[in-house]
């Protein structure tokens, strides 16, 4: 369609909520680690890491909401951000790519698997498209596990250099002081990297994409009637739901310093790609970020009861959630404070 | 190429589709007649395997023997299941069902490893294990021999079921028009409770087949989900029939892949989502 025929906006303006929340997070992300620092001296440094995972389950279940507004509910998530990590891990040990171009480079990794699969699935519908996609994660994860062990390491996977090494010095900061600012700087790239994820979904809910996705998601064949082009834009979705899994899996692969198969592609990130959106609150901005803090208290205080198991509690919150709030926190909220205005709009 | 292992492997491919079928069947039988998709049907064969290595280390109960505690349990189980949760999404979006079923599955497999641990578990000291035959040098272990007959048998004992008796002529009206069945006087609630249930129950039996067959760890569950997804696929969505054909096929293709392709055991799994794949994929393609 031209900006000709494109007819003039004619609903009220909105207070934009989005762009606030989203300058409000930058802002709160900016001050975080000198917070944590000024609050809590040296136990900061490991509330920083877990302050870090926390981002990272965010990027992680806001790509994943992307892509499931358009009715496409993936089930390859790990294998978007396998796909990140291991080819920012070769590039690192192959080529020596520095890593502001190695990173970006995972990420567009990522992209070409999903296009290909996205390509591949466009006619897959619900539970075929999931099967289908979780099998085409398992064979990339097989293929990398069998690359030659000279190339990719096989079983072992391979060492990755960790980036960030503050110097101590003597004097002037104590020994904890070193780990904190490596934490310091491995968060501000994941909040970077989540701040362009959230923007990407804002982007997406304020233009006419947000109707397109979600005409495609309740009736694709109405969709395309309407004139809504469902495969170039279910392309697009894998586009942005991929990108940014990527880049993650390829800054994680330097925080953590390896990449294996079984972990760079565990069925694990998959779940939880998926479970935070609808523990948050599903086809929202909102809704990911929410759930991805959630989750990650819930998990803390867990892991701190329980050494093992903690993931027994993200099946219970999964199954709850489906029983008992299947529009995710968010959803529960948002119904609660409208039912309370109505009631004192009726007043 | 040595005929001797070809043959072989197809021998072993042959023997394995009996216990794939079992347990591929129950998933058909919920996707078929309640229309749900579970994730968590591995897990009751999971449940199942680690029941009879328990009875066994506790009780010293022989696994034949066991099977007829595991049953009913199983069918316990996917009763309780069925429920107390699968019940009230029965008209839920397709998405609020799987994931149910995933995170049914997530808190069974996780208690089982908190249980059990992630360590193989072998119930050790049965003394028909080592029993086998050889002939033409093609030898035939007496325990996956027994799980072939006796998953052939339950099989199409079930076909027999639905195709004869009340009950399955219950759960094949409900699965084609669930108002209509309702509409005839048929208690749809219980007819889905036992279909469920029933699933549970195969499944439980194919898992202590495996229990004595291999040394499975928790993880065993997931594992065989896919499997059970894979034959499932391959014979279409909600047919039962078609599966004892899928499952051959599947089974005979893995046995290939892990016998004939150096390193090959490891890619089992892969051959698995590789079959998945290229089948929903053409299909999608072909009917334009």
């Amino acid at each position: 369609m031209s900006a000709s025929t494109r007819t003039r906006r004619t609903r009220p303006a909105q207070f934009p909520w989005d762009l606030v929340g989203l300058v409000l997070l930058a802002v709160a992300v900016a001050f975080a680690p000198d917070l944590l620092k000024a609050l809590f001296g040296r136990a900061s440094v490991s509330y920083l890491s877990i302050a870090t995972n926390a981002l990272s389950l965010s990027i992680l279940a806001l790509s994943w909401d992307v892509l499931a507004r358009t009715g496409q509910l993936s089930l390859a998530h790990a294998a978007f951000y396998g796909a990140g990590a291991y080819t920012t891990a070769l590039l690192a040990r192959h080529a020596d790519v520095p890593l502001w171009i190695g990173i970006p480079l995972g990420g567009l990794a990522a992209v070409v698997f999903a296009l290909l699969l996205g390509a591949a699935t466009l006619r897959l519908r619900g539970i075929y498209f999931a099967i289908a996609t979780l099998s085409a994660a398992e064979v990339l994860k097989a293929v990398v596990h069998h690359l030659p062990t000279g190339i990719a390491g096989g079983n072992a996977g391979m060492n990755v250099p960790t980036l960030f090494r503050p110097e101590f010095i003597a004097g002037q900061m104590e020994r904890w002081e070193v780990a904190f600012l490596r934490n310091e700087a491995y968060f501000y790239v994941y909040a970077t990297l989540l701040c362009m994820t959230v923007l990407a979904s804002i982007l997406v809910q304020r233009s006419r994409l947000k109707h397109a996705f979600t005409a495609i998601r309740t009736n694709e064949e109405v969709a395309g009637v309407m004139g809504v082009r469902p495969a170039r834009l279910k392309l697009l979705a894998f586009v942005l739901s991929s990108v940014f899994v990527g880049m993650l899996g390829g800054v994680e692969a330097h925080r953590v310093g390896s990449v294996l198969p079984e972990q760079s592609f565990s069925v694990s990130t998959t779940v939880l790609a998926l479970v935070t959106p609808i523990f948050g609150g599903l086809y929202t901005t909102l809704g990911p970020i929410v759930g991805a803090l959630g989750l990650s208290s819930v998990q803390e205080g867990l892991r701190r009861v329980f050494s093992d198991g903690y993931l027994i509690g993200y099946g219970v919150v999964l199954v709850l959630s489906i029983l008992f709030m299947p529009r995710g926190v968010v959803g529960l909220v948002g119904g609660l404070l409208r039912r309370r205005g109505k009631r004192e709009a009726g007043r | 190429m040595d005929t001797t292992l070809l043959v072989q492997a197809l021998v072993s491919g042959v023997l394995a589709a009996g216990l794939y079928a079992l347990v591929s069947v129950g998933l058909a039988l919920a996707i078929g007649v309640i229309g749900i998709v579970n994730f968590a049907h591995g897990e009751f064969f999971m449940v199942g395997a680690f029941l009879a290595y328990q009875l066994f280390v506790t009780f010293g109960i022989d696994p034949v023997w066991s099977l007829f505690i595991v049953a009913p349990a199983l069918f316990a189980l996917g009763a309780i299941i069925y429920t107390s949760t699968i019940r009230f999404v029965l008209k839920a979006p397709e998405l609020n069902q799987m994931l149910l079923t995933f995170g049914i599955g997530i808190i069974l497999q996780n208690l089982a490893l908190l249980i059990w641990g992630g360590d193989p578990r072998t119930i050790a000291g049965i003394t028909y294990r080592g029993i086998g035959y050889q002939i033409g040098g093609v030898s035939i272990g007496l325990v996956p021999l027994a799980s072939f007959v006796v998953s052939l048998v339950l099989v199409l004992g079930l076909y027999w079921m639905l195709a004869r008796t009340p009950l399955g002529r219950a759960m094949r009206a409900v699965a084609q028009n669930r108002t209509g069945a309702a509409l005839v006087g048929l208690e749809v609630n219980r007819v889905y409770l036992v279909a469920f249930a029933l699933s549970a129950l195969l499944a439980g039996i194919g898992g202590v087949m495996i229990a004595v067959i291999q040394s499975p760890t928790p993880v065993v569950g997931f594992a065989f989900t896919l499997k059970a997804f894979a034959i499932v696929v391959v014979a279409g969505l909600g047919n039962i029939r078609g599966i004892l054909f899928a499952a051959l096929f599947v089974a005979v293709a893995e046995s290939l892949v892990a016998t004939l392709v150096p390193n090959g055991d490891t890619l089992r799994n892969a051959v698995f989502f590789a079959i998945i794949f290229a089948v929903l994929i053409r299909r999608s393609w072909r009917t334009a």
